[in-house]
């Protein structure tokens, strides 16, 4: 491959490097750096599933449950919002995979026509409905079950499929992480792109190989993310793979502007433009979309609309009901505000592009929003119920017949509810700017001389889902396990 | 004749190879079997001959405080007296703050509890203690649909 013809940003000097932040880069260097963060994860997640099959009934009681539905989502958030997918680095799933791997050999590759992000999607929306139908985060065992059933999947999936077939097209936690962490500070990338034009070997890529043999010692990407054409955090596990492979240690963990890869429009190794991948930019509305859904799933208007909808279409169960609902919030809103903004915008600043293109390239836009109130909403349950870990921890190990903890401090809860609802506003303002800002800045490339014009429809479709925003972490919460009840 | 040992070895070396696949694959089957097993058939805590009713008021339910009486009774229908109860209120989501109230036995076998509902949704009461008898008392009742003020 001829790199010659890989346009060549302009050198940069990146403010930090995490590969170069003493021990930190030194971990990460290691090759077992990736089992060493897994490893304690896998027991977690073990403990989770025993727990939720043979411990307490009651949610709060619960390891599985708690540690699902409030510290792994809302650290999740977090970590992605302060450094990177560093979640995907430490998946458990991943792990057993690779012990899998050393029995089974996959012998097929994922099916062409399923690489894309259609399948992901459709099981991103599948999990969002079934965890308001079945109301997942009230039941230990349905979430110990959920576990396995992803430890299943990843076997499945990964012991017939060659590469990273799960992460990159089936996993719907993978798919939220990629597109939240367009979002984070850090992203994995070559340090000076002339090294990679003088590369011969591409190991980065094809993996690094023994001499004598050709076999491959370290993995290159399994994601298909070729290096030096490699743009932004998408589709990247920070498996940290390509660091390992690459023989000139020119691969670092860089600092750069938390969104800039949603303003710009590159062919993007392993992925090609966004502003051409529907599926993509339908991730990328149900991630914002779906965002108010999993909160509106929790606050008391809910009941009303769906007792309101129930009467209109006569039906008394959860599931017709609660589908419509998912209908008109993540199908048919999405539809009608992006129509409208790219008729408007189209109308207004006179631009050549037609409907679909134009809602398509200003879906992305959205995805600070959309990242903004799933950092409120995890955020919430997380720094609410921070502490909470503790007693349950003590009561899980008290039940083994062990007191070294001592006797559980269910009062240990969290942060003060003001306290967590400013921070909540924070995290709204903040996807509210990050949405103007890119849609502004997509608009002041699409019509340099009618910027405003373009832009004010995008902005409203912005200003609307803010303010949904808002005025869902000002309801009353109400969080019951039977959404027809009464 | 010549024998082809190194392909005898190759032959034996794949028998291994496919008997310890077939080994893990026995062990996984094991272990996940079980696992269901064990999960599917988890008892529930032998019934005890103790009755509880359980009336919440004022009805409907609203968030703020409200009054729990629990009446108890043994096989014979006769009230049972001189239990040392307290309550705790659970929602049904993880991470939420309990609530804690006392329990006084207002009329023989006739125990009252003041909560304070702090949000509305479900919740789950549980009743711990332990009986005149010195036995110990755990019982969990299901409060749905407590109202928004």
């Amino acid at each position: 491959m001829n790199l010659n013809s890989i346009p060549q940003p302009e050198d940069e000097v990146p403010a930090i490097d995490l590969m170069k932040v003493p021990i930190l880069g030194a971990l990460f260097r290691w090759r077992y750096a990736r089992p060493l963060l897994q490893a304690p994860l896998l027991i977690v997640s073990v403990l989770m599933i025993l727990h939720g099959l043979f411990g307490p009934t009651l949610a709060p009681k619960n390891l599985a449950t708690t540690l699902s539905w409030l510290h792994f989502r809302g650290a999740l958030v977090l970590v992605i919002l302060c450094a990177g997918n560093f979640f995907c680095l430490a998946c458990p799933f991943m792990l057993v995979r690779q012990m899998a791997r050393k029995i089974f050999q996959p012998r097929w590759n994922w099916p062409r026509m399923l690489r894309n992000k259609w399948l992901s999607v459709g099981l991103f929306i599948l999990i969002l409905f079934l965890y308001e139908l079945f109301d997942l985060w009230s039941s230990p065992w349905w979430t110990a079950w959920l576990i396995i059933a992803y430890f299943g999947s990843v076997l499945l999936v990964d012991g017939l499929f060659k590469h990273a077939s799960f992460c990159k097209f089936v996993c719907p936690i993978g798919q939220f992480n990629f597109i939240a962490s367009t979002l984070s500070p850090f992203e994995v990338k070559v340090r000076e792109q002339s090294v990679c034009t003088s590369c011969e070997t591409k190991d980065c890529i094809r993996g690094r190989r023994e001499a004598a043999s050709d076999l491959v010692v370290i993995r290159g990407c399994e994601l298909a993310l070729f290096q030096p054409r490699k743009v932004g955090n998408m589709d990247c596990t920070f498996c940290l793979d390509c660091v390992h492979a690459c023989p000139h240690d020119n691969i670092g963990i860089l600092s750069r502007l938390p969104g800039s890869e949603l303003l710009t429009d590159p062919l993007r190794s392993g992925i090609g433009y966004f502003s051409k991948r529907k599926d993509l930019a339908v991730l990328a509305i149900v991630f914002s979309f779906g965002a108010l859904m999993n909160a509106f799933g929790m606050v008391s208007p809910v009941y009303a609309v769906e007792r309101w909808l129930g009467r209109v279409l006569g039906v008394s169960h959860e599931a017709p009901v609660l589908a419509a609902i998912f209908a008109l919030v993540i199908i048919v809103e999405p539809i009608l505000l992006l129509g409208i903004a790219a008729w408007l915008s189209r109308a207004w600043a006179s631009t050549k592009r037609s409907l679909l293109p134009l809602a398509v390239r200003y879906s992305y836009g959205l995805v600070p929003l959309g990242f903004g109130m799933w950092l409120a909403h995890y955020g919430f349950h997380f720094l609410s119920g921070l502490y909470t870990i503790v007693p349950v921890t003590q009561s899980a190990v008290a039940s083994l017949g062990h007191a070294f903890l001592g006797e559980p401090r269910w009062r240990l809860t969290g942060l003060p509810p003001n306290l967590v609802q400013v921070i909540e506003i924070g995290f709204l303002l903040l996807g509210f700017a990050g949405s103007l800002t890119i849609t502004h800045g997509l608009a002041a490339e699409d019509s340099p001389s009618q910027t405003l014009r373009m832009f004010l429809p995008w902005a409203a479709v912005c200003a609307i889902l803010w303010i949904s925003a808002m005025w869902l972490i000002f309801q009353p919460m109400e969080m019951r396990a039977m959404l027809m009840s009464g | 004749m010549s024998l082809n040992w190194s392909c005898l070895l190759g032959a034996e070396k794949h028998i291994r190879s496919f008997r310890n696949k077939s080994f893990h694959i026995r062990t996984l089957g094991a272990a996940v079997s079980i696992l269901l097993w064990i999960g599917c058939n988890r008892q529930a805590a032998p019934p005890s001959a103790l009755a509880i009713a359980f009336e919440v008021t004022p009805q409907p339910v609203h968030v703020g405080p409200v009054t729990v009486d629990f009446t108890l009774t043994d096989a014979a229908s006769r009230s049972v007296t001189g239990a040392h109860l307290t309550t705790e209120a659970d929602m049904t989501h993880a991470g939420m703050s309990p609530v804690f109230a006392t329990v006084d036995e207002r009329q023989p076998g006739r125990y009252e509890s003041a909560l304070k509902l702090d949000m509305a949704g479900d919740w789950v009461i549980q009743l711990h203690g332990t009986l005149s008898t010195g036995e110990k008392l755990e019982r969990q009742f299901e409060l749905r649909n407590v109202r928004p003020n």
